[in-house]
């Protein structure tokens, strides 16, 4: 079928999904959504619908996420009136409600109303764009997120989908490759090389077949703005490979994603049997001449196997071990194949860069860093979430407007960026411009798009175990700078961390650091030190007092408890005591510095202080 | 490939397009360290010791993984480099154990103990069978300025002993991965990998399966080339570093792979693979079972001669004599010879040669592997009806059923068996290693065998004793015959030996011969029952509740096992400073033990035993609930240091345990204690809390400094002897005996205050009856089973002690069981 053809189909496809004058409902039901009780609130909403026997007059659709994961499980519902209405924080019992107000007596149900996502406006109520978690952000990746069926293609073609491949065919390989440098792209996997140079490379080796790998390994803990994006937007990866592929000269492309991710997968699966329905992959793509195939691969979920050689030989059937490079993959890949991998945002933008122009996206971002680039928020923040902004946009704009500001007022300690390879940028430092260069001047990295949020009681050196215990136990274990050297810093932090270190040691982890960046095998092993660094760089008072021989313990004062009972309840250990109405008090011995009691106070009468050792 | 230039430290060089910076540095006779990269092997990168700077390219690139570029400027030395070496070593090491490689005394302890203690687990170079040998510690004692300060990581993963030949350290590995890299080259498929992550990562067959279930052929390549003590040869472990070796053939079976036999005092204690290709490989009969079958302890080795009815010892002289003027008398076509096709060409040369020319008889080939029952069906039938009356058969070759038609029977073997019980004339041969000649394999080629090494006792090579046979025949010209090319040059085109139907490199299962000269292998070399090849079942023994249980065992450090075991006598009598005389089973060594601990109410005893070799891997191998067959005590002189007011007591290795009772009746006796700890490296340090229990003060000592203090007790002693408030009056040592010396050495100077060191000689009887625990002290001859074990110091002659220790070392490493964890029911004699 021809692209003509497709967009004929895909404009009735969609003129179904939005018919004016028809209600209907969405469900954001990607993995965050499901996880928030998403499914439940559809049967809830399905049975409601029942009732008032509206059935077959109100289609329910499962979307993607749109970002507001602080408010989810969220359902927008669009009336009569065409007006579409997002709620916040659905459960089955408001998604009755919903149903009975919106749909029946026609008022839209304010209490759990968000915005007004199009349509006339609502007093009271802003509209989706001026919403503040949104309107600092610029959407390209996540472009559709939110607001088409992930398992119709066609919904993706009518927004403009699979122009960008049409486009590249036009341009042929030479030209796409150099659209895709005009635009300044960087990999958005965490290194930022630049994506242009890197296609070059292979499209310029003359060995046969060649490869393009998307990469959805995805392991940061916390991050899942690939899983997003391809649980809520497949196609708009899925082009990008095409476009790759293309590019460089490939003939078959692989996607490695975790087995962690069911749900993306099956989205993947249904994408590519719709293109091939629609001869967009297999010979001869759009009467092109491209003859291109896809395959999904899952990874057992090493974090390690994110990293491009490891990736390579996981796929072959090896253990996912990183080789050294040079060769690069795109001499020597996959199967000592000429390959180029990309990660899923990366190949998410090609295929937006290549609809709307080069030219278009320089107009976002900063000279060195163009286009814009997702995170996912999280950590002590009000608003966590899904999000894009542009490149260069002041951390404060995030922390901020974005994110509402650090959970109950407190001040912003830190932020961490770039998951176990990045490191902690401090509140100080809030009027960064988020951009690669700016990230690794003040020792983080852009990393693939973890962003945590920290409030003034967070422990620094903590953060650094925390990420460092991660490392430890994801080294491959090949190299030794990282096998041992994460073994020792973990050994060392905790030896601070119980008060026991001997004098000397910050030097030692000092050494051992720059030991683990300049000789280690793979990124892995070369950016584990970067939280030590980093909070080493900025917080080294906090190592100071551990060194003097204190520890930080949660203490309650007594003049500011309310006796509210909350961190006795909250409290998993139950070191806490106290009557009712009174001071309590913690047991240090029971205390497990899991820091829940902090979290759950709501007079601020939990501080978490450094003490003599000595003193219980 | 087209040639490229580069410069490496200012020099030009050139080398093939493809090379690596390492090779090219090389080239130039650079030497930059690397430990994983190897000369059969592509380049791996994870040993990070070959970092170099290269112009123009970010961060510290390895040499060894960087292909060589034209142009490419590269620095092999700077002050970065050389930091960045050591640290990575530094790492490196923090995760093998190192403290012989730090300690200060290293080279006083080696004179000491000449070769390393065959211990379960080797938690140091003194420990560990690799030492002579050792790669990785060539390369860090190598490293001037070594700094191991890091802490040893000891990972405590069990030694692995459950495959047949081969064990594994895992604690020693580097995972430089040249194992299973060059199991991956040779056999295209690796048996085995590395498993799991970080610090969990470790060779392993995948799927945690058994080395024998994987794949692995038990090629060896993997033990040949792992740099540390890691994977290695059950048999050749506590050998040492081979004096020599020779290039040969192995004649097991027909494929007749090349092979080094590596000896030392010209005995084989391993084979090894000419080089690291695939065609180079041997199968596990020819890497492992070779030197085993040569070592067999029961072999043949006088020839016998039946007179009235008994086989007696003869002359060589006098078997050839009796042998010669029997068969004179069956030149009537009634002789027939039985040999094995996989022989030297001169051996069977000759056989056949006196088989038809001399005794104008037959002879037939049995193939590799087969036995008696495979004999064919004409030949039986023959000796069945009479027309065949006399047999020489090189083996064990014959069924019993057809030996009793015979009128005369000969045999020319090795090993003893029944048929060799019936023979009216037994001849003993040397075998594999033992002759020297040529051999023609299955596809044709000949193969040089040899040169021979010595065979045990009057064993010769079988062509010797045919040949002299021939002459008593009256085949006077076969004096000629006096070196092996004397024969060869006469063979001609001899037939190639019928070619195995399985591939014994391939697989250990169901491929392998299962016998040697008509033997069942798996008789001889019984770890080959693993691989299921047959072999003769004991005959059952009726295992009886005898002896003293088992409560509890622990293994409280590496190699420091704590047994808890009930032995009401025993706990009623003891006194602190006493020992026992053990034996694991009734067959078993009888071995000392100091006693930890008794508790007479319960009736229980506690002693710790170092796992150090065979006795205490018996030992050692004994679980919870089982019996110890004998438990001698309370043995030796108790020591009483009551008497003083404030005692130090030191302990290292099995003392720490033994220190235990003096501080536990000082404490009661309301003395002051002080205890004094030494070890090699933390990990090896037990007993903390139980001694803490009992004394004032413990102090820790460590060679490589892991608890604080670097040392050895006796700087704490000296500082205690030096202090106010702390002096002791009455000091006591146990451990090693170069520590006790130490200690005694350096407390000379207070030779007021008595320092009591448990002598620990060879003990045999443990009641003063057998004098092989003699020690000089004070210029008196003493027992130490009866007399000590608790002497002063200071009177002790050191120095005889020291030699008299050393005197059993060979016959230890032979005693060696080679049974994996079978080891306490491997007693094959
Ligand atoms: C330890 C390690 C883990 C990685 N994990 C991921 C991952 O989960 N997802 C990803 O896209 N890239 C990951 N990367 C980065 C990839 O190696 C590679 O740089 C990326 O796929 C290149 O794509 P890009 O050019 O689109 O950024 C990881 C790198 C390292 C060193
Ligand atoms: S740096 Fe770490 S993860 Fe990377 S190869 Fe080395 S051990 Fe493996
Ligand atoms: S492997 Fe080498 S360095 Fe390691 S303990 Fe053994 S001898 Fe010492
Ligand atoms: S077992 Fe030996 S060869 Fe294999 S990785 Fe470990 S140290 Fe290297
Ligand atoms: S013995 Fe040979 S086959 Fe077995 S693991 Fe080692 S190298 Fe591989
Ligand atoms: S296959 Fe094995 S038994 Fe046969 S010759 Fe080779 S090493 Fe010896
Ligand atoms: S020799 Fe180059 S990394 Fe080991
Ligand atoms: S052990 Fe035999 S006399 Fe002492």
């Amino acid at each position: 079928m021809n692209l003509f053809a497709i967009r004929e189909r895909a404009r009735a496809a969609w003129a179904a999904f939005a018919l004016p004058g028809h209600p209907r409902i969405l469900v954001g039901a990607a993995t965050c959504g499901r996880a928030a009780g998403a499914m439940e609130v559809k049967e809830a909403l399905a049975a409601a619908l029942g009732e008032h026997g509206l059935t077959d007059s109100v289609p329910v659709f499962e979307v993607g996420c749109n970002g507001l994961c602080y408010a989810e499980p969220l359902v927008e519902v669009t009336g009569r009136d065409n007006r579409r209405v997002l709620y916040r924080n659905v459960d089955a019992r408001i998604a009755a409600r919903l149903v009975e107000s919106h749909l029946v007596q026609g008022e839209p149900f304010m209490k759990r109303a968000l915005c007004v996502v199009e349509g006339n406006p609502l007093e009271g109520l802003p509209k989706w764009a001026e919403l503040p978690m949104i309107r600092p952000q610029e959407r390209i990746v996540t472009r559709n997120l939110g607001f088409i069926d992930p398992g119709e293609m066609l919904h993706y073609v009518n927004r403009g989908g699979y122009t960008g491949l049409e486009r590249a065919l036009a341009l042929g390989p030479k030209g796409t490759v150099e659209e895709v440098t005009r635009s300044g792209l960087r990999g958005r996997g965490g290194a930022g090389f630049p994506t242009g140079l890197k296609w070059g490379f292979a499209r310029k080796t003359p060995t046969e077949p060649k490869y393009v790998i998307c990469n959805a390994d995805e392991g940061d803990p916390g991050a899942f703005m690939d899983r997003s994006v391809l649980e809520g937007d497949p196609h708009a990866m899925l082009e990008g490979l095409l476009i790759a592929g293309y590019a460089v000269g490939a003939t078959v492309g692989y996607i490695y994603i975790r087995s962690e991710y069911p749900l993306a997968v099956a989205r993947l699966a249904q994408a590519i049997e719709d293109l091939r329905a629609y001869g967009l992959v297999g010979e001869n793509i759009l009467g092109s001449g491209f003859a291109f195939e896809i395959k999904i691969k899952k990874g057992a979920g090493a974090f390690v196997c994110g990293e491009e050689t490891a990736l390579m030989a996981s796929i072959e059937g090896h253990r996912g071990m990183p080789r050294a490079k040079p060769p690069f993959p795109a001499v020597s890949g996959l199967f000592a194949k000429p390959t180029n991998i990309n990660n899923v945002e990366t190949l998410a933008a090609v295929s937006a860069i290549l609809e709307r122009g080069a030219d278009w996206y320089t107009g976002f971002g900063t000279e060195k860093s163009r286009g814009t680039k997702t995170f996912s928020l999280a950590g002590q923040i009000r608003r966590t979430g899904l999000i894009e902004v542009p490149m260069g946009i002041p951390l404060r704009t995030i922390i901020e407007d974005i994110g509402g500001g650090v959970d109950r007022d407190k001040a912003c300690k830190a932020v961490q960026t770039g998951g176990p390879s990045g490191g902690c940028i401090p509140g100080h430092l809030l009027d960064l411009p988020v951009d690669y260069e700016h990230l690794a001047e003040a020792g983080s990295i852009m990393g693939s798009g973890g962003m945590v949020v920290m409030d003034e009681d967070t422990c620094m050196v903590k953060v650094a175990r925390y990420f460092l215990s991660f490392t430890e136990a994801e080294s491959c274990g090949k190299c030794v700078p990282c096998r041992m050297g994460t073994q020792h810093l973990l050994r060392l932090l905790d030896t601070i961390l119980a008060g026991e270190a001997a004098p000397g040691t910050l030097e030692q982890l000092r050494g051992i650091c720059e030991t683990m960046k300049c000789a280690s095998l793979c990124g892995l092993g070369q950016t584990a030190p970067n939280p030590v660094l980093t909070t080493l760089r900025y917080f080294e008072d906090e190592y100071s007092h551990y060194l003097a021989g204190e520890v930080r313990r949660y203490r309650i004062e007594a003049e500011s408890c309310e006796g509210c009972r909350a961190c006795a309840i909250a409290c998993p250990t139950g070191a806490i005591t106290g009557d009712r109405k009174r001071p309590h008090i913690i047991d240090q011995e029971a205390c497990i510095l899991c820091g829940v009691c902090l979290q759950s106070c709501r007079y601020n009468a939990v501080s978490f202080v450094f003490e003599e050792k000595a003193a219980r | 490939m087209k040639e490229i230039t580069l410069t490496i430290d200012g020099q030009p060089v050139r080398v093939d397009g493809g090379a690596s910076v390492l090779e090219a540095a090389k080239a130039l006779g650079i030497e930059v360290p690397s430990i994983c990269s190897h000369p059969d092997l592509p380049a791996y990168g994870a040993c990070r010791m070959c970092v170099v700077e290269i112009e123009g390219v970010r961060g510290f690139p390895t040499a060894c993984t960087t292909p060589a570029a034209d142009g490419m400027v590269v620095r092999t030395e700077s002050e970065t480099l050389r930091r960045l070496r050591e640290n990575t070593l530094e790492l490196m090491m923090s995760g093998h154990p190192n403290a012989c490689l730090v300690c200060d005394y290293r080279a006083v302890c080696e004179k000491h103990k000449p070769t390393p203690s065959k211990a379960g687990t080797s938690t140091r170079c003194g420990l560990c069978g690799n030492r002579s040998e050792c790669d990785l510690r060539e390369i860090v004692l190598a490293t001037p300025g070594r700094n191991l300060g890091l802490p040893t990581i000891y990972s405590h993963k069990k030694v692995e002993r459950d495959d047949p030949f081969i064990e594994r350290d895992h604690n020693l590995c580097i995972l430089c991965g040249l194992c299973w890299r060059i199991c991956d080259k040779i056999h295209g498929q690796p048996a085995i990998s590395i498993v799991r992550r970080g610090k969990e990562a470790r060779i392993a067959a995948s799927f945690d399966r058994s080395w024998v279930d994987s794949g692995c052929t038990f090629c060896g390549a993997c033990v040949d080339i792992c740099p540390t003590g890691t994977i290695s040869d059950r048999f050749a472990k506590w050998h040492g570093h081979p004096d020599n070796k020779i290039l040969s053939t192995c004649m097991l079976c027909p494929e007749g792979c090349s092979f080094y036999e590596m000896t030392e005092n010209n005995q084989v204690v391993a084979t090894r693979m000419t080089g690291f290709a695939a065609e180079d490989r041997l199968c596990a009969l020819g890497r492992f079972a070779y030197p085993q079958l040569l070592q067999d302890r029961d072999r043949i080795n006088r020839p016998l001669l039946r007179e009235s009815g008994e086989l007696i010892p003869v002359s060589q002289e006098e078997a050839v004599d009796a042998l010669g003027a029997a068969l004179d008398g069956f030149r009537d076509g009634s002789f027939l010879f039985l040999g094995n096709d996989t022989e030297l060409r001169e051996t069977k040369h000759l056989y056949r040669s006196l088989a038809t020319d001399v005794l104008k008889g037959k002879y037939h080939f049995m193939a590799a592997g087969s036995g008696a029952a495979d004999l064919p069906e004409t030949i039986a039938e023959k000796i069945e009806n009479g027309t065949i009356r006399a047999v020489l058969s090189a083996g064990d070759l014959l069924p019993a059923e057809l030996r009793e038609r015979l009128a005369f029977l000969g045999v020319i073997d090795a090993f003893p068996s029944a048929l060799s019980a019936s023979a009216d004339v037994v001849l003993p041969a040397s075998i594999l290693a033992e002759t020297t000649g040529t051999f023609r394999d299955a596809a044709g080629t000949v193969k040089g065998v040899g040169p021979a090494l010595p065979a045990p006792a009057h064993a010769r090579p079988e062509w010797h004793w045919v040949r002299d046979l021939a002459q008593r025949l009256g085949a006077d010209d076969w004096r000629r015959y006096r070196y092996a090319p004397d024969v060869t040059r006469t063979i001609g085109d001899d037939p190639a030996p019928a070619p195995l139907r399985t591939r014994p490199r391939d697989s250990v299962k169901d491929a392998l011969p299962a016998r040697f000269r008509g033997h069942l292998l798996a008789d001889r070399v019984p770890a080959l029952r693993a691989f299921g090849l047959p072999f003769t079942p004991p005959e059952a023994t009726a295992t009886e509740k005898r002896g003293f249980l088992i409560r509890r065992k622990e293994e409280i450090a590496p190699n420091f096992h704590s047994f808890l075991v009930e032995a009401p006598e025993i706990a009623r009598y003891a006194r602190p400073g006493q020992f026992i005389m053990v034996m694991a089973a009734e067959t078993s060594e009888r071995v000392p033990f100091t006693l930890t601990d008794w508790d007479p109410e319960n009736g229980t005893i506690l002693f710790i035993i170092e796992e150090t070799g065979r006795s205490s891997r018996e030992l050692c191998a004994l679980r919870a609930g089982e019996r110890i067959a004998h438990v001698s005590g309370p043995l030796g002189a108790p020591l009483d240091l009551t008497g003083a007011n404030t005692v130090a007591l030191a302990g290292g290795c099995y003392g720490i345990g033994a220190i235990y009772p003096f501080a536990k009746a000082l404490h009661k006796a309301g003395k002051r204690v002080f205890v004094v700890l030494e070890a090699s490296s933390h990990f090896l340090i037990y007993f903390e809390d139980e001694l803490r229990e009992f004394c004032e003060a413990i102090y820790f000592t460590t060679r490589d400094g892991s608890m604080g203090r670097r040392g050895a007790v006796h700087d704490v002693l000296v500082e205690l002897l030096q202090s106010d408030d702390k002096r002791p009056d009455a000091m006591a040592a146990i451990g090693c005996t170069l520590m006790m010396q130490m200690a005694t050495e350096a407390t000379r100077p207070w030779s007021d205050v008595p320092l009591h060191v448990a002598l620990n000689p060879i003990m045999i009887d443990g009641t003063g009856m057998c004098g092989a625990c003699r020690v000089s002290v004070g210029g008196e001859t003493s027992f130490a089973c009866v007399d000590g074990p608790f002497f002063d110091g200071h009177e002790v002659d050191w120095a005889e002690l020291a030699s008299r220790r050393g005197a059993f070392v060979q016959v230890e490493v032979e005693a060696m069981p080679q049974n994996g964890t079978l080891a306490a029911h491997a007693c094959r004699h």
